[in-house]
């Protein structure tokens, strides 16, 4: 079983976001994690290798500090990585990073491809599913559980207050939520470290996948930083009073509810 | 049976090359093994880990030491290494065996946060940079320049824990009160970085120890007082290696030196029956066992009484080698013992050194539900209860 | 020249989801500031009389669309169908709820018409150049990026509860377009097998939008229900300080701070926590935090948004029937 794994590079979920001068975000002196979600994309990878035989391929696009997020994946268990960089994706919108993993991928045998669910940074959970659609494969969002057998497979998904049990013939695409089929991202040996370190390690540009400069379809015109966290106040009154009081705060000014 | 693993000379030198120098030299006695104060409590981490099998996998090159449980258990309290007849350097060879998984980028879950902090906010405890200096408002602390001689170095969970703040101005005000010539650049300051040195994350610890070092040196820093006997290990044993050497002291003995000069003391009579934890990096690490002992006893009506492990054999409060962040059961805590044993020597207040013992003592105090016999303090609080006249 | 905002109503066995009214609702205020129709389109079986709701709720034009395939959401059936009514009416924008279905629907769709879209928006501006500019918070919030486009249509899913919903006016008059789709067989791949609806089924911790907290202050195992309570009124988790975990009344895995569950939700309500450093660090990232806690002195209201000094036995339930109103308004 063939399975490829997309595997986004994203700051660290303690990072600060800071502006350069051009008011565009700042990845300068940022620590940069594997996106939490694809850990769990490469869990299931590879127990699905371990399980079925076959080669798990880490795909990712980025800079030349996202091989330090494929070498993570290899050391993990994948045995091969691939790493799409090229300036001319600096302003890659979904569309466009579709279109360059898509050829990618497309060279490479796949029988299922996963990715997280989300990216924890731009947070737009598009481009897994965009994928499925360039290469007119099904896919399922959300995944908690799943099964293969033979040529089939059986996906459990979230949807909005519970769940759904889905049946597809593979080739498939997936993305994982957190926690699919109960298992932890692991922790790799030192023995796994060390292999990764002589595990192949490719990286294409657009020319190299035969591909021009692609023009965006969307553009983002500026960032801005939420306004700070006002300082606390303490509800006065008695109970009744105050949690009336509480919740229309948290109604109005808070907006949370 | 465990299962047969072959022994590989290259991992065996991967270990080494990430800096365990000393891991050839043990010959195995286990000494070290049955100091280790894990054998003092019951548990998972008690069973799982042994300090002299985890070297002696690392010296062949087997797999099997790199479970959390294991890896990531030694408190680094040094208990065995002061007492190894071949002098290897335990700890050195644990903070390298973490490396190797550390190193490429696989810290376990529950650390990524603290070491995503300090990247992000050059402090473990996920405080906002900008409010480090938040608790000195309107205590009127001086800033250090050229002229100061002394530099005021707090431990970050004192900058930014509401408990440990009480610290971190109990000391200022000991400082003012002895006329101590101090000034402090906490502002422009990162974390030590001991603890996330003691994890294996060397490249963010160079990275923290660099801008400290660089700071301290651009301001003409030459003597350092810390808060935390951590700081005071990281400035005295970690930094010359990166070029930054300074006369390091941890206040307790700036402090024993001023009452010994009578250029401090403590007027007001303390009728309390005080006992002493030594914290392993000011004890044990540092050696600094007296000046703590002598400050106590310089309070009038105090009776001091010591714990049945004190000094070289104190017993950790299992907050070293970033076991402060770990997840411990009740049961399985260290500073349970500390609080059972200050009770029984009818102590009405253990008093510490340290800001990461105060914070696994208190822990331990009040999951032991002991608070209405037992107070624990840091010696500062204590000194400053003591400071005033009535 | 593509005309129209276009919304897509969701509907799950003839209902209309929440986020659908309130996307009519700005939608209305949208379409009244550019001049532009304000069109919902339906999909499903049976579901005529949803007509005069979307109508009531704003919308110029509705486009019917009933196919047995299109019964129950499927991301083939759905991409299909709209992909065929889309290319059809050439809206300038086509804006779906952020909801399950969107997120897995709108992707595909932009996809396979070639287009931008712009996920869980939290805001929409009229802009001359580009018509839409939307605002997505990113980063889980710690910055917004501002992203629009001249290419049509431009697709967007919006986060639930961005926008309020106007009060339905029965009166006004809809033009409805019933239109026939073919869905390809190739886009029935992945067959649904079953749907189960979980009630009250809580959230995880680390997912939760709100999380509902215990500390020491709780006393007892029994005392979480009143919390349990409140978090079920309010779709929240149910988590836990390390003292709630150590007295042994929770278990280890619903424990929040840096040593257990690192969280940020957008509402954090601690009920009885003291707020040792190891907690705040876990969960001082949350956008609102608001703390319960009978001593005034306690940690957790230096980190509190929103503070109530008072027995949390007496507040929370108070709380918990304040919310049942507001959720019921």
């Amino acid at each position: 079983m063939n399975i490829v794994v997309c595997v986004k590079q994203t700051f660290d979920t303690e990072a600060k976001i800071v502006f350069d001068s051009q008011g565009r975000i700042d990845p300068n002196g940022v620590n940069l994690i594997v996106n939490p979600y694809d850990e769990f994309a490469l869990e299931e990878g590879i127990r699905l290798k371990e399980k079925f035989g076959g080669t798990v391929t880490a795909v990712s696009m980025g800079g030349a500090r996202a091989q330090e997020a494929l070498r993570t994946a290899l050391a993990m268990g994948a045995d091969k990585a691939l790493l799409v960089s090229d300036p001319a994706l600096n302003d890659a919108d979904e569309w466009v990073s579709t279109q360059a993993l898509a050829q990618a991928i497309s060279k490479i045998p796949y029988d299922i491809i996963l990715a997280g669910r989300v990216a924890i940074d731009d947070g737009s959970s598009q481009v897994c599913v965009r994928l499925a659609e360039e290469l007119h494969l099904p896919s399922v969002s959300t995944v908690v559980k799943f099964s293969v057998e033979g040529n089939k497979a059986t996906a459990v998904r979230e949807i909005d207050g519970g769940t759904e049990t889905l049946e597809i013939e593979l080739p498939v695409v997936l993305t994982a939520q957190k926690g699919i089929n109960g298992n932890e991202p692991r922790y790799p040996s030192v023995a796994g470290i060390m292999k990764a370190k002589k595990k192949e390690l490719k990286t294409m540009t657009l020319a190299d996948l035969g591909l021009a400069a692609l023009e965006p379809k969307m553009k983002i015109s500026k960032y801005d930083l939420p306004t700070p966290r006002q300082a606390g106040k303490k509800v006065p009154g008695e109970p009744a009073a105050a949690a009336q009081e509480l919740v229309k705060l948290l109604h109005e000014e808070a907006k949370v509810l | 049976m465990d299962e047969i693993k072959n022994v590989s000379l290259e991992m065996k030198d991967y270990i080494a090359s990430s800096g365990a120098e000393t891991l050839s030299w043990c010959m195995q006695c286990g000494l070290c093994t049955n100091l280790c104060p894990w054998r003092l409590v019951p548990g998972e981490v008690s069973e799982n880990f042994n300090i002299r099998k985890m070297q002696r996998l690392g010296q062949l090159g087997l797999e099997g030491f790199e479970e959390e449980n294991i890896l990531f258990a030694c408190v680094t309290c040094g208990m065995c290494q002061i007492n190894c007849p071949r002098k290897v350097e335990i700890i050195d060879n644990v903070r390298s065996m973490r490396n190797t998984t550390v190193g490429a980028g696989f810290l376990p879950p529950h650390l990524r946060p603290i070491a995503g902090s300090l990247h992000a906010n050059g402090n473990p405890w996920s405080g906002e940079r900008e409010k480090r200096a938040a608790w000195q408002n309107g205590l009127d602390i001086p800033a250090f320049t050229e002229d100061t001689e002394y530099l005021l170095f707090v431990c970050c969970t004192s900058c930014y824990d509401t408990r440990s703040k009480k610290i971190a101005t109990s000391i200022v005000r000991l400082l003012k009160a002895a006329g101590v010539n101090f000034g402090v650049l906490t502002a422009e300051e990162n974390c030590c970085g001991e603890s996330i040195r003691k994890l294996g994350d060397e490249e963010l610890f160079q990275k923290l120890a660099q801008g400290n070092i660089d700071l301290f040196k651009r301001k003409g820093v030459k003597k350092i007082i810390t808060t935390s006997p951590h700081c005071l290990y990281a400035f005295k044993k970690d930094y010359p290696e990166l070029g930054g050497e300074f006369e390091v002291m941890h206040y307790s003995e700036v402090l024993a030196q001023l009452v010994k000069e009578g250029k401090l003391s403590f007027p007001q009579e303390l009728a309390r029956k005080v006992t002493f934890h030594d914290p392993c990096y000011l004890g044990r690490h540092n050696q600094v066992f007296d000046p703590p002992r002598e400050l106590i006893q310089s309070i009038p009506g105090v009776e001091f009484v010591e714990l049945d492990r004190s000094r070289n054999k104190s017993l950790c409060c299992a907050g070293g080698g970033g076991r402060i962040w770990a997840e411990v059961p009740m049961g399985e805590r260290f500073g349970e013992l500390r609080i059972t044993g200050a009770v029984e020597k009818q102590a009405d207040t253990l008093v510490t050194a340290c800001p990461y013992c105060i914070i696994m003592l208190d822990d331990a105090c009040a999951g032991l539900e002991k608070g209405d016999v037992l107070q624990v303090m840091e010696m500062s609080e204590l000194l400053c209860t003591a400071l005033d006249t009535k | 020249m593509p005309k129209g905002i276009w919304i897509f109503v969701e509907q799950r066995d003839g209902q209309i989801r929440k986020s659908s009214f309130e996307l009519l609702s700005e939608g209305r205020k949208l379409a009244d500031q550019t001049g532009e129709p304000l069109v919902g389109v339906i999909l499903g079986e049976g579901v005529e009389s949803l007509v005069k709701v979307v109508a009531a709720q704003g919308a110029d034009k509705v486009i019917l669309v009933e196919d047995e395939k299109l019964k129950n959401y499927s991301t083939g059936a759905y991409t299909s169908a709209l992909n065929q009514v889309i290319r059809k009416g050439e809206p300038q924008a086509f804006l779906m709820g952020n909801s399950a279905a969107g997120r897995d629907l709108a992707p595909r769709l932009a996809q396979r018409l070639g287009v931008g879209l712009a996920s869980d928006c939290t805001g929409i501006e009229h802009d001359p150049e580009k018509f839409l500019v939307f605002k997505r918070p990113i980063y889980a919030g710690k910055a917004f990026a501002y992203t629009g486009t001249t290419v049509r249509p431009v697709v967007a899913t919006i986060r639930p509860n961005t926008f309020a919903i106007s009060s339905p006016d029965e009166s006004r008059q809809v033009e409805v377009e019933r239109e026939t789709v073919t869905v390809d067989p190739a886009d029935l791949k992945a067959i649904v097998k079953e749907m189960a609806l979980a009630t009250s089924k809580r959230p995880e911790l680390v997912e939760a939008d709100i999380i509902v907290s215990g500390g020491r202050g709780m006393k007892g195992p029994e005392n979480f229900a009143i919390l349990e309570q409140l978090a079920d009124v309010i779709g929240a988790a149910v988590g836990a300080s390390r003292a709630a975990v150590d007295s042994g009344w929770r278990e280890q895995k619903f424990q929040v701070g840096q040593t257990g569950k690192t969280v940020s939700p957008t509402l954090y309500i601690a009920c009885g926590i003291s707020g040792a450093i190891q907690h705040l660090a876990g969960m001082g990232s949350s956008k609102f935090i608001v703390a319960i806690n009978k001593d005034p002195e306690a940690n957790i209201f230096n980190v509190a948004s929103y503070g109530i000094v008072g027995d949390l036995f007496e507040v929370v339930p108070l709380l918990t029937e304040e919310f049942k109103k507001l959720v019921s308004a």
